[in-house]
């Protein structure tokens, strides 16, 4: 496959076919999904021993389990018999995952508990040691988030993040009590390639004034970098399109309030923000603490993981072939928030970004749409653009990254694009190349 | 209570409230959202809970600060929802989706106030999109109905998605 003419990042070009080839995401889930770390759960969903998640890492059905010592493992979530699935729930608590078709059982380490007819029907030769649940190659934690790498030769999971854990931590290290992800998955499943939802969010404040005008004009309840109804107007001073990082991105406002913007009554919330800033500036220094926690910021971790602060939603897309995914969503919260404050965020992140969100439900149909018209005969040939603010970004003063002004902007969407290229055209981690732009001097980088 | 017998009593009730979620349903397929919220009581209650597949043995402790919602909606928030759909930017439903319900086994039993019921029944929303694939979502509810001035209204209603995931992009639409 000639990775190189699929994307143009000094043009900021696409080929329409990298949403629509069955050659594409075939090598998508060898290079990108069975490559790069992955977000497998948050501690706070499998808290106590034998809890666990079910989740998937590209197509792949896998099990993340707490284990008695507190560890977390997680194993592909099929048999080694014959294949079949061995959980069928969602979540729960299981001393043992027992198969449906013939019975072999399975404890939480992996290690294949139970073979009926062992002794009658393998006359005492199965050697169980070979037989257990096959781990995922690494499993590591990042403040709260369990990532999970096919990959034994990937770097490590803080090398994979870099820098980018600047803007993690203004969620993930705000408060000492950390993080949680509350309520049920909300999932759903949408006809679009994966890589568009992602670029949908990790870049794209243009659409926003636009595809949810609807949503704005019915629930803003303040200012977000300017940005209004209609796309009439945009300040390109409120806010900043970070990337640079690895494949991962930042998209924030700076004014440390607008991510409670789409909230209808956000007193509360702002209540919270004036109480606790001066810890977290304390703990996280001046830039993070007064400008970046509160605002409006999308954070990306390549390649499926988007999260927003403020907002208060936390995501995955999980791919089904090149046209269709479904999307995971959660409510995020800091553990040290009285519960009346979680509550507010959970309710409000289920009325805007929710399965019924009235942001959420305008950008379904747009990337599906756009998925569709990748697929002609003659529309596969044809290219698409994020060409906007070519060549005008740099360093800026206090945030690593190579950042370009605003949040209207397709700088974002090129990094990643960028990345994926580099990712496809790569045939090991060994020639994936390592950046992470425009570090910070170490005086400003903890606790300025 | 609400005396359910003798047999005519329950059957003009249990026929006048059958009438009123044929007519609800047909006002929602109509997008008559004014109409619509003539029916609803000023301290309605519009509720559908989130929900995972669990196995039936789970004893795994309650989630945290609750399962979430995909409605969690009073009067105001029902008025948002169609202040938003009736903005003229709403682009997934422009031009229109074909939108008709079927509502079935509608059952009433006494409410604990005398002048209201329980009202059960199940609806079925086909939706042929505007990419031309339809979607069908099913949901069971469970309502209450407190009658007044103006007939039955709307008090309360509990609705359970019968969808693990949601085949679908959006929930532009009223169960």
């Amino acid at each position: 496959m000639d990775v190189a003419s699929l994307i143009d990042t000094s043009t900021g070009r696409q080929s329409r076919s990298i949403y629509s080839s069955d050659a594409v995401y075939r090598q998508e889930l060898e290079r990108v999904f069975g490559r790069c770390w992955l977000f497998l759960a948050h501690i706070s969903q499998i808290p106590r021993p034998n809890d666990f998640f079910r989740t998937y890492m590209g197509e792949d059905d896998v099990i993340v389990i707490r284990q008695k010592d507190g560890a977390v493992k997680a194993f592909l979530n099929t048999c080694t018999h014959r294949g079949n699935r061995i959980c069928r729930a969602d979540r729960g608590n299981a001393r043992s995952f027992t198969c449906n078709y013939h019975g072999w059982s399975f404890a939480p380490d992996g290690a294949l508990a139970g073979v009926p007819l062992e002794n009658e029907a393998y006359f005492g030769e199965l050697d169980r040691s070979k037989f257990g649940l096959v781990p995922v190659a690494q499993v590591a934690e990042y403040k709260g988030l369990i990532f999970g790498c096919f990959d034994p030769a990937a770097p490590s999971l803080d090398d994979y993040l870099g820098d980018a854990k600047f803007y993690l931590d203004v969620w993930l290290d705000a408060l000492p009590g950390g993080t949680a992800l509350v309520g049920e998955t909300q999932k759903m499943v949408l006809n679009t390639n994966w890589k568009l939802p992602v670029e949908n969010v990790c870049g794209d404040g243009y659409h926003l004034g636009w595809a949810h005008a609807g949503a704005m004009m019915a629930v803003q309840s303040m200012d977000l970098s300017g940005l209004s109804v209609g796309n009439s107007s945009a300040n390109l001073d409120g806010g900043l399109s970070v990337a640079g990082l690895n494949g991962h991105m930042a998209l924030t406002s700076l004014d440390g309030v607008s991510g409670y913007a789409f909230y209808p009554e956000p007193k509360p919330m702002l209540d919270y923000l004036e109480a606790n800033r001066p810890t977290v500036t304390e703990r996280l220094g001046k830039t993070r603490g007064e400008q970046l926690w509160g605002s409006q910021i999308n954070i990306t971790i390549f390649p499926n993981l988007q999260f927003l602060p403020g907002l208060n939603w936390f995501r995955v897309y999980h791919p089904k072939g090149p046209g269709q995914i479904e999307q995971w969503t959660w409510a995020m919260v800091e553990n040290d928030m009285p519960e009346n404050i979680k509550a507010t965020i959970l309710d409000n992140q289920c009325l805007t970004f929710g399965l019924a969100g009235l942001f959420d439900n305008d950008d379904g149909d747009n990337l599906a749409a756009c998925t569709e018209q990748s697929r002609g005969w003659r529309t596969a040939q044809m290219d698409v653009y994020t060409n906007m603010a070519l060549g005008r970004s740099g360093a800026r003063e206090g945030f690593p990254g190579d950042i370009a002004a605003g949040l209207v902007s397709e700088h974002n969407q090129r990094y990643f694009y960028r990345r994926w290229q580099e990712h496809m055209q790569a045939s090991s981690w060994s020639d994936v190349p390592t950046y992470n732009l425009n570090p910070l001097g170490s005086r400003e980088a903890v606790n300025a | 209570m609400l005396d359910l017998h003798p047999e005519p009593a329950l059957h003009d009730v249990v026929t006048a409230l059958t009438q009123r979620l044929f007519h609800e349903a047909r006002l929602l397929d109509d997008e008559r959202f004014e109409d619509w919220l003539e029916l609803l009581c000023e301290d309605v209650s519009y509720h559908m809970a989130l929900k995972s597949r669990r196995f039936r043995a789970d004893r795994s402790a309650p989630i945290a600060v609750g399962a979430g919602n995909v409605f969690n909606d009073n009067l105001a928030r029902l008025k948002l929802r169609i202040d938003r759909l009736r903005s003229g930017f709403v682009w997934a439903e422009d031009p229109p989706n074909f939108v008709r319900r079927v509502v079935s086994n509608v059952e009433v039993l006494p409410g604990d106030a005398p002048n209201e019921t329980i009202v059960h029944s199940v609806i079925v929303i086909h939706r042929n999109r505007i990419d031309g694939q339809n979607r069908l979502l099913t949901a069971g509810r469970t309502d209450r109905w407190r009658k007044g001035g103006e007939g039955w209204r709307l008090a309360a209603r509990e609705i359970l998605l019968d969808h693990s995931v949601l085949p679908d992009s959006n929930v532009n639409v009223f169960f």
